[in-house]
């Protein structure tokens, strides 16, 4: 075996299989979907388009309930009319449910209860249409006539600003994609960080270091752990595009596609940040129970960034939006928010991918000196500044 | 030929190793012995790589040590660590890939040395390392050690914590590794141990060699004449008078007396005879614990 490469693989195959292996991994994996297909199946529910099923009783109700099927058309509702010989029947009907309003001889909206506001300002307008069209036929109009004075061409609209189209169901899409990779960069950091405890609190890590260099051990595990990540991200993805596609209650805004290969590329940057750093703070402390505070800067920044992120679903074209998506501790979730919604330019996509880049790329060698200093300190909890210093006195094999 | 030459180590203002140097020949084990604090697991951490030394070098074979040469060595640190949940035959197998195996050798490798160690029963390597008893965990440390078969032998205080059955099994093992060639090096407290084991010593105190060399050759070694006196019924004081006669070691029923000067062994077995009745006398080479304590004392 030639050694560097090979000792990488091992340990990245390691990480992945035991971690695969393990019972939370199969629980997290559930839990998240379950949270997922809850989430689009309720959007589902939600957005179904409203419906109204009109009861029609007596001479005058029929034109009426033909021109509400118009009007319901026009504003995104649809009608459906049932005629009945008799009020009682009608009225019956609307006692167990099963009709929304009934209109009796095409004079009275008659409803269970209270007026379901929409319905009946949508048999209003009918009736009033219904009235106009009756008396225009009686002024002895000609029908292009009659249809040129009830349906006068509408006023063009012209916005200063392009809309953005489609933009409730791109906003969905961001913030599904904010909210996983925001779990997953948590989630996965605090495994690489609780991976590098379990080593130390068990003393197994003067075993391996005896067999490779500190860093083939780090990059062996961000990468095992990082590709499991990765794979549940895109599983959990794949799983909630097709129940939003099946339950039929959710259309996908052109360059979805898109959107989704920029979530799962910035997972793989944000995760190349975090992951060195969640390191570092493992390789502090000597026990699991003491992770939590040596964590602490670590999750703020990025819940702080999280609730950014979340403010630039409202605004994406903010300052403090852009600034967020170009700096790399906010740039994964920030980023992928302002793309979903079409609000960042090339050269800003560009610039946060460079950014982030070259800052993990400053990041990783310093975290690997940090780690590799304080990994093998038994004890009490090692400071920031001690590593430091024996990292600095070279004498801390790397 | 394993070599450590004048390795020197302080942490902070506390010296660990001030300039030691000894060897192992192929075929040798050296016991490393030294009261606590005496440098000997930063001596092996050293070996091993995972420390640096300030001053000095380790070699083997003639060459500085590299990563790869210490891929072919078999270390038992202090600290014993394994993954606690992961499966013993899996775990094994993942060691012996980072010291270079191929993953069918690997795993063929950790069934041979599982199965020398009487840990072969499928449910035993297919349980996690935290369920096994304390002494079955050590034999896997033992065996995470052995697996990808070491050139090269390391264990500090292999034996503690070992009951008797346990310290036959290691001795055993280590004896069959030194006869296959293997350099063994071990540090133990436990001296008998290391005199019936190995044919060479180090001593250390504060971070110096203070005495080295073949176990039979350092108990021979000056012109210290030593005596063993036992009797039925140990009288008071009965060598009080003997010039140049000093006790080392009072015993239950007698004593080892050390002669100096002109004292004569039939001087002393005269004044016992005459002051009880004798059981046992015979003229005794220093223990490896007297010549610890004194190596340590001086």
């Amino acid at each position: 075996m030639s050694g560097r490469l090979d000792a990488l693989r091992v340990v990245a195959r390691r990480e992945f299989v035991e971690r695969a292996r393990d019972r939370s991994f199969a629980i997290s994996t559930g839990v998240t979907l379950l949270i997922l297909v809850g989430f689009i199946l309720a959007n589902a529910f939600f957005n179904r388009g409203t419906h109204y099923d009109v009861g029609i009783v007596g001479p005058g109700s029929a034109a009426v309930g033909a021109a509400a099927v118009d009007v319901g058309r026009a504003q995104g509702a649809g009608v459906t009319l049932h005629a009945y010989a008799r009020s009682g029947g009608a009225q019956a009907a609307l006692g167990r449910g099963d009709l929304d309003a009934v209109v009796e001889g095409g004079a009275t909206i008659l409803v269970k209860s209270s007026p379901p506001t929409d319905l009946v300002n949508i048999l209003q307008s009918a009736s009033a249409q219904a009235r106009v069209r009756a008396a225009v036929g009686r002024l002895g109009l000609s029908p292009a006539e009659a249809a040129r004075v009830l349906e006068p061409r509408p006023l063009p609209v012209r916005s200063l600003q392009p809309p953005r189209p489609h933009r409730q169901s791109s906003v969905t899409v961001a913030f599904v994609g904010v909210l996983l990779l925001y779990g997953q960069l948590f989630g996965y950091g605090v495994a690489v960080a609780s991976g590098v405890v379990e080593e130390k609190s068990s003393r197994v890590i003067e075993l391996l270091l005896s067999a490779i260099r500190p860093r083939q051990l780090l990059t062996g595990k961000i990468l095992g752990i990082g590709a499991l990540g990765f794979l549940q991200l895109l599983g959990v993805g794949i799983v909630g595009i097709v129940t939003a596609k099946l339950s039929g209650g959710f259309t996908f805004p052109p360059g979805s596609a898109g959107i989704v290969v920029t979530v799962l590329a910035f997972f793989v940057l944000g995760f190349a940040f975090y992951s060195s750093l969640f390191a570092v703070a493992g390789s502090m402390v000597p026990r699991q129970e003491e992770l939590q505070n040596s964590m602490t800067p670590l999750s703020l920044v990025i819940v702080i960034s999280f609730f950014v992120s979340i403010a630039a679903l409202n605004n994406p074209d903010s300052t403090s939006a852009v600034i967020a998506s170009l700096l790399p501790p906010s740039a994964p979730l920030a980023m992928p928010i302002r793309v979903a919604q079409g609000a960042a330019p090339v050269w800003q996509i560009v610039a946060s991918v460079l950014i982030s880049i070259a800052t993990t790329a400053a990041l990783v060698p310093v975290a690997g000196r940090l780690y590799s200093a304080a990994i093998l300190r038994t004890g009490g909890r090692v400071r920031i500044r001690e590593a430091w210093r024996a990292a600095s006195a070279e004498r801390v094999p790397r | 030929m394993l070599e450590l030459i004048n390795l020197s180590r302080s942490f902070g203002d506390v010296v660990a190793l001030d300039g030691v140097s000894f060897s192992v020949r192929e075929g040798q084990m050296l016991g490393f012995v030294g009261p606590n604090g005496a440098g000997k697991t930063t001596a092996m951490r050293i070996v091993l790589g995972v420390l640096a030394p300030d001053v000095g070098e380790v070699r083997w074979r003639g060459e500085p040590v590299d990563a790869a040469a210490r891929r072919r060595f078999g270390y038992m640190p202090e600290e014993r660590g394994l993954y606690p949940k992961m499966r013993v035959l899996d775990q094994l197998q993942y060691l012996a890939r980072l010291r270079g195996m191929d993953g069918a050798e690997a795993r063929s490798s950790a069934v041979r040395v599982l199965d020398a160690l009487g840990l072969s029963e499928p449910e035993r390597m297919s349980s996690r390392v935290e369920s096994l008893s304390l002494g079955n965990q050590q034999r896997v440390q033992l065996a995470a050690a052995l697996v990808h078969r070491p050139e090269l032998l390391v264990l500090d205080e292999p034996f503690s914590g070992l009951d008797p059955v346990g310290v036959d099994l290691l001795s055993g093992v280590l004896r069959e590794q030194v006869a296959a060639g293997v350099p063994v090096v071990f540090s133990s407290h436990q001296l008998e141990l290391v005199e019936r084991l190995c044919d060479s010593v180090v001593m250390v105190s504060h971070g110096r060699v203070v005495a080295a060399g073949r176990v039979q050759e350092l108990r021979g070694s000056g012109n210290r004449r030593l005596v063993r006196v036992e009797f039925r019924a140990q009288p008071p004081d009965w060598s009080a008078g003997l010039s140049g006669v000093e006790v080392v070691e009072r015993l239950p029923t007698g004593a080892v007396l050390e002669l100096r000067d002109g004292a004569l062994e039939r001087d002393v077995l005269d004044a016992a005879r005459a002051a009880g009745d004798v059981t046992f006398f015979s003229v005794v080479r220093p223990s490896l614990s007297q010549l610890f304590r004194e190596a340590v004392a001086g």
